[in-house]
């Protein structure tokens, strides 16, 4: 029981419904396990997320913000990539600002069968968020 | 605004969710939240009994929204909007939480964990529903015309298949001639027709529908537009010879005098070719081609043939259909340098060489000049790695292989057929063709998992040893005259055509369906559907039969001529919108429209337009912009419900 | 819809629901025309309904194909008739079917059934339940199983002595035991068979001891005890309730084997029992499993890996063709094999046996048409007239064939055949206009 127990960080994962989704679903398919505090909101592209909901999400207690972009396999088209950088750049900009450790908030592309990839990025993620937080 | 009441549905998934999130404890801790007027559990959410219920409480309670809690919304959301539609429920309103794949799957070793993500998610749905509006879905003028991308068996097939629906087909080839694969084999596995047959075959019918337009020597290079109304342009490269001067003796001689000798693709560089040429003599378009890319200009066929025609320019043509089927068919499996003794022995060489060999000799066979008795067939080979990237067994080549064999035998005097194979996949009625083998005396080692065969040279000899698991692990060695590489079937590998419409791939790197089970033609993207050898390793039935089921579910998106799309479309807040542009500049669709009102210059959304992806909205400054059920107070309100 | 009304014309007659003929009656019914979907079973869904995961995805069956039979059942283009059958199909021009319907009564109004299960507790006859493949019994009225469709009791007439409980206890009235067999005559331009597959009769093979010894089970009795819904919940030996650990598969039973009379593969054996091995082992941990096979054809988009994780997991893979099966006292089971690997004669035992039965063609189908002839493949499947490059088209212009009324496939590929076959129903029916 101790290990399920164990305390995991609070992420939140900004998905996309044609890409990342399909993937962490199939994670749970796959029954590859990974921290139970990891939730999803999912949207059409990743390159539509507003920084001020990453904000706004740090500010309720959210220990982590990631990212499960989209990257070339958008279907809205390549410029997706260089928006969610941009999107991403603007808001460590934001968190330094406000105080806020920009290691917090991480982005990779999770394509649609990219379940192990994921999984391995919540549990990374997770390890890390629980050293330099809540150690 | 009155209070919304809504209902709860929490599905047991017949044990796959309650067997690990306490779905009573979860029903329990949403029942009290303001807007829940009612909320159940249900054995199977999705049952014909279930849906009668909901819509029976939507109806006796006047509902104002929905939500389920169960598999992923990819099953069933849209069985759900149709709950919502049939209790007269507006489909918008209805909001989907997936503790399923999400929560008792992902968290099935942490039954706790998986209770409290359960509740979160179902109270952030909540929080999503509290501001779902009733929404009216946009109507759109679909082009009742598919392009099909590729004209080997699968896209012929469907091509003519659409057509007979008096639907408008462009089949769109790059190489000069229709056919792809099939047209390079002769004998086919299962029946007496030759695959050269076949492809005529197809062809005529092709023709005989004027609704078909065939364009060889094209490619896509533009896609533009979405389900419906898609703008491709086509880039045809010219044959260079007029089909109405062409007589058959200059030609001849046009090809003679030709003075370009490339490697012969088509007969899988067993032999060259010139510059200008056919495949064989039937071929479709039955008029030759050169080949821009190796032709040096020099004229020596003009001089001796009429019809060559240099002054023929490339065209650019602009395609205009509401669906593409994607038949783009695969390439066989190059082995590496040395493996196997692949490009080190002389006597190494892949299946379809073999294919091209039985079917181009006569009497005696022959390679590098010496006749062939022996033949060692090594069997997946590209195919089922243990240490490469393909995992996947290609599924056509046992039987393949065995009637290439079969057919060498019978076509070849002192023919002697050793099969180094790795379990045999003759599947279903194909397993009467591993019979006729063994009867004919073929021999079958089988080789361990972890002992693959092995290929040695020795002076002029290519000897194949193997420890067999037929014979107790005794290692045998077989001296062969020529090694037949089994090489498995691979994704195209210029992928050009995939990465312009956005296909994504499996983890085979094939086209991937949407659902492996029940959906395997169709795409995530809209009005997109993929059809033959494109889609995995198929044998021609199989590759037609997905073409047919790909052409059905084409049809069936145009066939009313009007098509509903969602109407889930980026707003602007007038009040808020300065007029900056960088909205605009954000758009790849072209969607965002400068306008005057009440005499302010503002940004506004062409919604016919719009396709919902939301990059506008993160670089509007004055944070003007939102997208319809996924605006700032609908995902800062889910923030709350997840925390 | 399940419709009352015999509207006499149709467009199309799909005959079978499983996956294949709804598949090909959504087809039909989305391009706008009318179908008749007739199956003999007292719900539509055929095989797939009663599976408990599929491969290689390990999707729920149940939940996948539920979706799919409540769309077909709520389309207003699709009239469903259950427990029908279908004879004397006539070809009296081109694109001119007449057929005969024959509709036994359920003796229960399904449009007033609630499933409330009373008359289920009511009836005091216990017979063997055929939806479970035996393995646990029912009563004479009952419903047909818990994610059947149409949702509604049966009464089975056969083993029923009229005693009247159910109709007392019934809160709706809808037992109406005065209902008679109904026989239609239907006028449709073209004809989709898609009337499945058989499993081999593992009865015919004594040495392995089906029907004699109890803890010799079938894949099919298995799949029900893997489901959602399943029987017993929880996995158990027959014989004596024991939770089995150690389980045999016994592969190719009545497949690639002449002398039973069926040499061809039956395609989907290898993976279903790789399969059925993956939820064991997630079921019972501890428990061992033993796959004894000649070859695993693991040949489709996914199998291999899927094969490769059945491995990883622990799965015993001997390859091994089994010769006699014998019970030892207390019930467990002695195999006695050829080890190809080891090269000798073995004998191991095991507390459960599954035997992974084949698929044969159900018998009959080519006796629906009285004018025209059905032509068969040597394997008594429905013969494909152009196997290549139209596999839907059969003998008779205008009569299709989709699914594993061919011959043995997956579900993927039975969609696929189905979509096939209503891609030249559509085309021939548009073709008439
Ligand atoms: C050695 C061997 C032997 C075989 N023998 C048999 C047999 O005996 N029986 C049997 O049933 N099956 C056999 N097969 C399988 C058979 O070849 C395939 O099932 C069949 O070719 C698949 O057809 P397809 O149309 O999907 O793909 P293809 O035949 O590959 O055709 C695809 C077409 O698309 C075109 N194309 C590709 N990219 C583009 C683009 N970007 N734009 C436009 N056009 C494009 C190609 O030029 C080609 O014409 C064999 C396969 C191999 C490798
Ligand atoms: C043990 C087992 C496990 C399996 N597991 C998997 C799996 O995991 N994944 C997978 O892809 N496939 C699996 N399969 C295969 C799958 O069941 C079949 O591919 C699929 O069910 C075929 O569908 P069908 O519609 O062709 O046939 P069926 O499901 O057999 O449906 C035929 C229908 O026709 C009806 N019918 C028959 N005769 C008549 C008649 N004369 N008049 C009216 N109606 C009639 C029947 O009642 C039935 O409803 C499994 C099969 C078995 C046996
Ligand atoms: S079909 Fe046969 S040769 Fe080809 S990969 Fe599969 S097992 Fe190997
Ligand atoms: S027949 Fe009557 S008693 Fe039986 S399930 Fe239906 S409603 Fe209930
Ligand atoms: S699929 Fe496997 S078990 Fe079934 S008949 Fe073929 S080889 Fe035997």
């Amino acid at each position: 029981m101790a290990e399920l127990n164990k305390k995991s960080a609070k992420i939140l994962v900004f998905s996309t419904e044609k890409i990342s989704d399909p993937a962490i679903d199939m994670a749970g398919l796959l029954k590859l396990h990974y921290p139970p505090t990891v939730y999803t909101i999912s949207i059409p592209c990743s390159s539509g997320i507003k920084p001020s909901w990453i904000l706004y999400a740090y500010e309720k207690g959210f220990d982590g913000v990631f990212i499960a972009a989209d990257g070339s396999d958008c279907v809205f088209g390549e410029s997706c990539t260089e928006k969610t950088g941009h999107l991403v750049g603007k808001t460590h900009n934001l968190m330094k600002e406000n105080g806020i450790e920009p290691a917090r908030l991480r982005m990779a592309a999770i394509c649609s069968v990219c379940s192990e990839s994921f999984v391995k990025q919540m549990r990374t993620f997770n390890e890390y968020l629980l050293k330099t937080l809540h150690a | 605004m009155k209070k919304k009441k809504i209902g709860v549905y929490i599905c047991h998934c017949g044990g796959n969710i309650s067997d690990y999130v306490d779905v009573e404890k979860v029903r329990q801790s949403v029942e009290g939240e303001d807007i829940v007027f009612i909320a159940k559990t249900t054995m199977f959410a999705c049952s014909d009994t279930n849906q009668r219920d909901m819509v029976d409480d939507i109806k006796a309670n006047n509902l104002d929204g929905v939500i389920v809690a169960s598999c992923s919304p990819k099953l069933h959301q849209l069985t759900f909007r149709n709950v919502s539609i049939r209790a007269d429920l507006n489909k918008y309103t209805y909001v989907h939480a997936n503790i399923r794949e999400q929560a008792s799957w992902a968290h099935s070793d942490n039954k706790m964990g998986a209770t409290e993500k359960a509740i979160h998610l179902v109270k952030a749905a909540i929080a999503k529903a509290r501001y779902a509006d009733a929404l009216e879905t946009n109507k759109i003028k679909a082009k009742k015309a598919v392009a099909v991308i590729g004209a080997g068996v699968a896209g012929m097939k469907a091509a003519i298949s659409l057509a007979e629906k008096n639907t408008e087909v462009i089949l769109i080839e790059k190489e000069p001639f229709v056919g792809g694969r099939v047209a390079q084999w002769d004998s086919l596995s299962t029946t007496t027709e030759t695959g050269k047959n076949m492809v005529k075959r197809l062809y005529s019918e092709l023709t005989k529908h004027d609704n078909i337009t065939i364009l060889t020597n094209s490619e896509v290079i533009e896609n533009k537009g979405s389900v419906g109304n898609i703008s491709l342009k086509v880039k045809r490269t010219p044959r260079f010879i007029k089909a109405s001067a062409c007589h058959p003796d200059d030609l001849k001689r046009a090809i003679e005098v030709c003075p370009v000798e490339v490697p012969d693709e088509f007969n899988f560089r067993l032999s060259n070719r010139k510059a200008i040429y056919k495949n064989y003599p039937s071929e479709y378009p039955q008029i030759p081609v050169i080949d821009v890319k190796n032709c040096t200009r020099c004229g020596e066929c003009e001089k001796v043939c009429k019809a060559v025609d240099f002054t023929e320019k490339e065209e650019i043509l602009d395609v205009e259909v509401g669906s593409v089927l994607m038949a783009t068919g695969f390439d066989s499996y190059t082995p590496e340098y040395g493996e196997f003794g692949y490009a080190t022995s002389d006597n190494v060489i892949t299946l379809p060489q073999f294919k091209r060999m039985i079917d181009t000799q006569f009497d005696k066979l022959t390679y590098n000049g010496k006749q062939i008795k022996n033949i060692a067939y090594i069997y997946c080979v590209g195919s089922r790695q243990t240490d490469g990237e393909n995992t996947y067994c290609s599924r056509n080549c046992c039987t393949s292989t065995i009637h290439a064999a079969v057919t060498a035998k019978q076509k070849f005097a002192d023919i002697n057929n050793y099969h180094f194979n790795r379990g045999l996949r003759t599947y279903g009625k194909q397993e009467i063709l591993y019979a006729d083998s063994l009867r004919s005396g073929d021999i079958y080692l089988q080789s361990y998992e972890d002992g693959l065969p092995t290929v040695i040279t020795e002076g002029k000899k290519t000897i194949v040893k193997i420890n067999d698991i037929l014979t107790n692990g005794r290692e045998i060695e077989v001296e062969a005259d020529l090694v037949v590489l089994v090489t498995g079937m691979v994704p195209r590998a210029d992928n050009t055509i995939g990465s312009l419409f956005k296909i994504p791939k499996g983890r085979d790197k094939f086209y991937n369906e949407v659902h492996m089970k029940l959906r395997p033609v169709e795409t995530v993207i809209d009005g997109i559907t993929i059809a033959g050898a494109c889609q995995g390793p198929k044998n021609i039935a199989e590759s037609v039969n997905s073409a047919l089921s790909a052409a059905t579910k084409s049809y069936s998106i145009l066939s009313k001529g009007e098509l509903e799309t969602d109407p889930l479309v980026a707003t602007i807040d007038p009040e808020k919108c300065t007029w900056c542009g960088a909205c605009e500049a954000a758009c790849p669709f072209d969607a965002i429209l400068k306008v005057e009102k009440d005499g302010k210059t503002i940004a506004e959304i062409n919604n016919t337009v719009c396709k919902g992806c939301g990059m506008c909205a993160p670089v509007c400054d004055p944070d003007a912009v939102n997208l319809i059920a996924c605006s700032s107070k609908e995902i800062m309100s889910m923030i709350d419900a997840l925390v | 819809m399940e419709n009352p009304i015999k509207n006499i014309s149709y467009d199309a007659l799909v005959i079978g629901a499983g996956i294949a003929g709804g598949e090909a009656a959504l087809n039909l019914a989305n391009t706008g025309f009318k179908v008749l979907l007739v199956d003999k079973e007292l719900s539509v869904g055929g095989k797939m309904i009663m599976l408990s995961k599929v491969f290689p995805t390990l999707d729920c069956s149940a939940c996948i194909t539920t979706p799919k039979v409540s769309e077909i059942s709520r389309h207003p283009n699709i009239t469903i008739f259950t427990g029908s059958e279908v004879g004397e199909i006539k070809k009296i021009s081109d694109h001119e079917f007449t057929a005969k319907v024959t509709k036994h009564p359920r003796y229960v109004r399904v449009e007033d059934c609630t499933a409330c299960q009373l008359c289920e507790k009511a009836c005091p006859q216990n017979v063997r339940d055929q939806y479970q493949f035996g393995l646990i019994g029912r009563k004479a009225a009952f419903i047909p199983f818990s994610i059947c469709s149409p949702k509604a009791a049966a009464i089975d007439i056969d083993n029923c002595t009229l005693c009247g409980a159910c109709e007392k206890v019934c809160p709706t009235n809808c037992i109406d035991f005065t209902q008679e067999v109904e026989v239609m005559d239907l006028h449709v331009k073209t004809v989709v068979i898609a009337t499945g597959f058989d499993m081999f009769d593992a009865k015919k093979m004594p040495r392995y001891g089906y029907g004699q010894y109890k803890n010799v089970i079938t894949a099919l009795q298995m799949e029900r005890e893997l489901a959602p819904t399943r029987p017993f919940n929880t996995i158990l030996r027959p014989g004596d309730g024991k939770v089995p650990d150690k389980i045999a598969y016994v592969l190719c039973v009545g497949s690639r084997d002449a002398s039973v009379g069926n040499p061809i593969c039956s395609q989907i054996c290898c993976m279903y029992s790789i399969k059925q091995a993956q939820l064991l082992m997630g079921a019972l941990p501890m428990a061992d499993v033993t796959i004894y096979y000649i070859n695993i054809r693991s040949f489709g988009k996914g199998f291999e890996e899927f094969y490769q994780q059945a491995k990883g997991m622990g799965v015993n893979f001997v390859k091994g063709k089994i010769g006699r099966i014998s019970e030892k006292e207390g019930g467990n089971l002695l195999l006695r094999y050829e080890d190809i690997n080891e090269g000798k004669l073995q004998e191991a035992e095991h507390d459960m046996v599954i035997l992974s039965t084949g698929v044969l063609p159900n018998k009959g189908i080519d006796k629906f048409f009285v004018n025209e002839t059905l032509a068969l493949d040597p394997f008594s499947f429905v013969g494909q007239s152009d196997m290549l490059a139209s596999p839907a088209k059969t003998s008779i212009e205008g009569v299709f064939v989709a699914g594993t009324a061919t011959g043995p496939m997956d579900i993927p590929d039975s969609i696929l055949s189905a979509g096939a076959a209503s891609s030249e129903a559509i085309s021939y029916l548009i073709q008439q206009a």
